[in-house]
């Protein structure tokens, strides 16, 4: 009795049981490849929520302050942030147009009163300082700079998805678009921030603050944005902001200081949450693929450890059929375990192309762990009867009820 | 001697109020090349007997020597060669695996020998036409009569050529025609020189033999010729 023996008795022995082994192996493959979507599906969701809020910028803080005299406030509070040049990084206004938006270059025209909110334009008016506050990058031409400010310069800096759509794919740089009328110059073109298109972030055109003269009815500005150094740089500089305009805005003023890292340690803890959900998920998947392998494999103890007290009784030796059961049981849950992986991996990205747009892979950590469970679980609820029942006596093997 | 047997007790659930004494001291000889018939009422012990002769059951107590081994010092594995080559085994109940069709059933003993594939289908094809089963070779046990299952296990029993077969009541559930044709068989194997050992209810067939074993409550009760026996 020899390897290639045992591994002909083995196949023999699955293709006479065709039924049983197809029931095992569809047992292994729904639960491998539930863990597997499962698993994958929360992963995708964390994802998505933790590039929300890495959008979001860190160590951000924004302020706003108004009261009777709003352009005295403005320069002040400028004038203050400058200051605090220890704890923060930078400091832009952040001024949002909110009138209609009408932007063209040449034939195409964006009219945020007209198009549908996806595609609606949006201008913001800030300094030289605006995309590193919020977290842009250049990825073509040049960011606003000091002298933009300075000289009210009509130039113009487009988000990703503005420059998409105004010229696409042609390069916008050196070109004139109009903003309600107003030539501005493209200067650069900000890198992708968001493609989920969740923000807006990609819509934005940046103008220097300087235009809202031009653009805007009024140019009172009051709202700023602060980048500061680190996480206790941000608290430090909210309490000093707070002190300042507390005296700054008197008694019938209002202001506003807030970081939006509190909803990043929000973002985190839910996250942390859902990968507690996501663990008991997989757990309870796994329990129940578990169950399935071991249910099926131990409803067919008697008749196996009839048929065990049969080759005994010819004249197998233990360990032969401890071979056969074993490759049995591998040759089943193997190939259950790779046919539950593809399932798996096409239904995640089933999944992820429906619920959240994206080429969602299963990770090879989960996929390899799941495998290994659901396999081991099969082979170990296989190969147990056999173990036991090929140590009895024949005679008694063979009275198995 | 071939088989030495020396006070073989079998004993269940041994002092406890349910004790069955199955076997209750028995000892025999059986040489090379006999044809001994065991009679007995049913429950008399001759199963237990002749399943501790086959090596598929373990005395309480006693002596067992086979082809002069002791065979109660074998470990699993000797033993399971001995099962393999030395004794062909009969059940009662046939004892077929019942996923694997005629053909399967009947390779089984030789596949557990090593015996190459080419060999093996030689010796399959021999032993299914010995039984009148070549027809039925694809066959899956329950696609087939008892009568016929009966005679795949008989197949199964003589397709390695061993020098012992063991049958127990190998044509119970057989018509009497079907039933002479297994006992012709096993009369052709003993000419050829097996040694038969055969459990039987029924007299005419345990008239056929040379020697006649008969037990009653776990004891034998008489060792002779078949016109000592009374048949
Ligand atoms: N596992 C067991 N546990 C308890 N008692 C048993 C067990 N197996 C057999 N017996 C008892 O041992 C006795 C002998 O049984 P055995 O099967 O050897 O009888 P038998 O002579 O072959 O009968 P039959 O002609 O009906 O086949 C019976 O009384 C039976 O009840
Ligand atoms: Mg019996």
């Amino acid at each position: 009795m020899n390897l290639s023996q045992a591994f002909k008795i083995a196949a023999k022995s699955i293709a006479a049981k065709k039924g049983r082994s197809a029931l095992t192996m569809l047992g292994v493959i729904i639960g491998l490849a539930a863990v597997i979507i499962l698993v994958s599906y929360a992963q995708g969701q964390n994802e998505q929520m933790r590039a929300y809020y890495e959008s979001l910028g860190t160590n951000v803080i924004n302020i706003e302050a108004s009261g009777p005299n709003s352009k005295s406030i403005s320069d002040a509070l400028y004038d203050y942030c400058l200051e605090l040049d220890d704890l923060v990084l930078g400091v832009t206004p952040q001024i949002q147009m909110y009138n209609q938006t009408v932007v063209k270059y040449g034939a195409k025209t964006l009219d945020s009163y007209q198009s549908n909110w996806e595609e609606s334009p949006q201008v913001v008016m800030g300094n030289q300082q605006y995309s590193l506050c919020n977290n842009y990058t250049i990825a073509k031409g040049r960011d606003l700079a000091y002298l933009d400010v300075e000289n009210y310069s009509q130039v113009c800096v487009l988000g990703h998805k503005m420059a998409e759509m105004l010229f696409n794919y042609a390069d916008p740089i050196g070109k004139t678009i109009t903003i309600n009328g107003y030539p501005f110059e493209v200067v650069g073109v900000f890198a992708q921030q968001d493609p989920q298109n969740m923000t807006g972030k990609d819509r934005n055109i940046l103008v220097p603050y300087t235009m809202t003269r031009v653009l805007n009815s009024s140019n009172s500005w009051s709202a700023f944005v602060a980048k500061a150094k680190d996480g206790p740089s941000t608290n430090r500089a909210i309490t000093l902001l707070d002190g300042f305009l507390k005296g700054l805005v008197g008694e019938s003023g209002y202001y506003y200081v807030q970081t939006p890292n509190q909803w990043q340690e929000q973002g985190d803890e839910q996250i942390k949450m859902q990968q507690r959900f996501l663990g008991g998920i997989a757990a309870i998947s796994l329990a129940v693929g578990g169950i399935g392998i071991m249910n099926i494999m131990l409803v067919t103890v008697t008749e196996r450890t009839r048929e065990i007290g049969i080759r005994k009784a010819i004249g197998a030796e233990r360990r032969s059929i401890i071979a056969q059961f074993l490759i049995e049981a591998c040759m089943i849950c193997g190939i259950g375990g790779l046919f539950g992986i593809a399932v798996g991996y096409i239904g995640t990205l089933i999944v992820g192309k429906a619920s959240f747009n994206l080429i969602l892979f299963p990770s090879p950590g989960i996929t390899a762990g799941a495998f290994l469970i659901s396999v081991a679980l099969g082979i170990g609820f296989g190969l147990y009867p056999a173990i036991k029942a090929s140590g009895l006596q024949p005679v008694v093997a063979l009275r198995a009820e | 001697m071939l088989i030495d047997v020396k006070n073989l007790y079998k004993i269940y659930n041994e002092g406890q109020e349910s004790e069955v004494r199955a076997l209750d001291g028995v000892s025999l000889e059986i040489d090379y090349g006999e044809f001994v018939a065991i009679i007995g009422a049913s429950g008399s012990g001759k199963s237990t007997l002749m399943n501790i002769l086959g090596c598929l059951d373990i005395p309480t107590y006693g002596d067992y020597h086979l082809d002069g081994v002791d065979v109660t010092a074998l470990s699993d594995r000797q033993l399971a060669h001995i099962r393999n080559k030395k004794i062909g085994f009969i059940f009662q109940g046939f004892n077929l695996i019942p996923a694997l069709n005629a053909w399967e059933n009947v390779e089984l003993p030789l596949i557990y020998q090593g015996v190459s594939m080419f060999r093996r289908a030689e010796r399959v094809e021999e032993a299914l036409e010995r039984v009148n089963l070549a027809d039925r070779a694809r066959h899956k046990p329950t696609e087939m009569s008892g009568g016929q299952q009966q005679r795949v296990a008989i197949a199964r029993a003589i397709a390695t050529h061993p020098p012992i077969i063991m049958a127990d009541e190998p044509t119970g559930a057989l018509d009497s025609r079907t039933g002479k044709h297994v006992l012709e068989i096993l009369h052709g194997l003993h000419d050829e020189g097996s040694t038969i050992i055969l459990i039987t209810h029924d007299n005419s067939i345990a008239a056929t033999a040379q020697r006649v074993v008969r037990i009653s409550d776990g004891r034998i009760v008489y060792d002779g010729d078949r016109e000592g026996a009374g048949l």
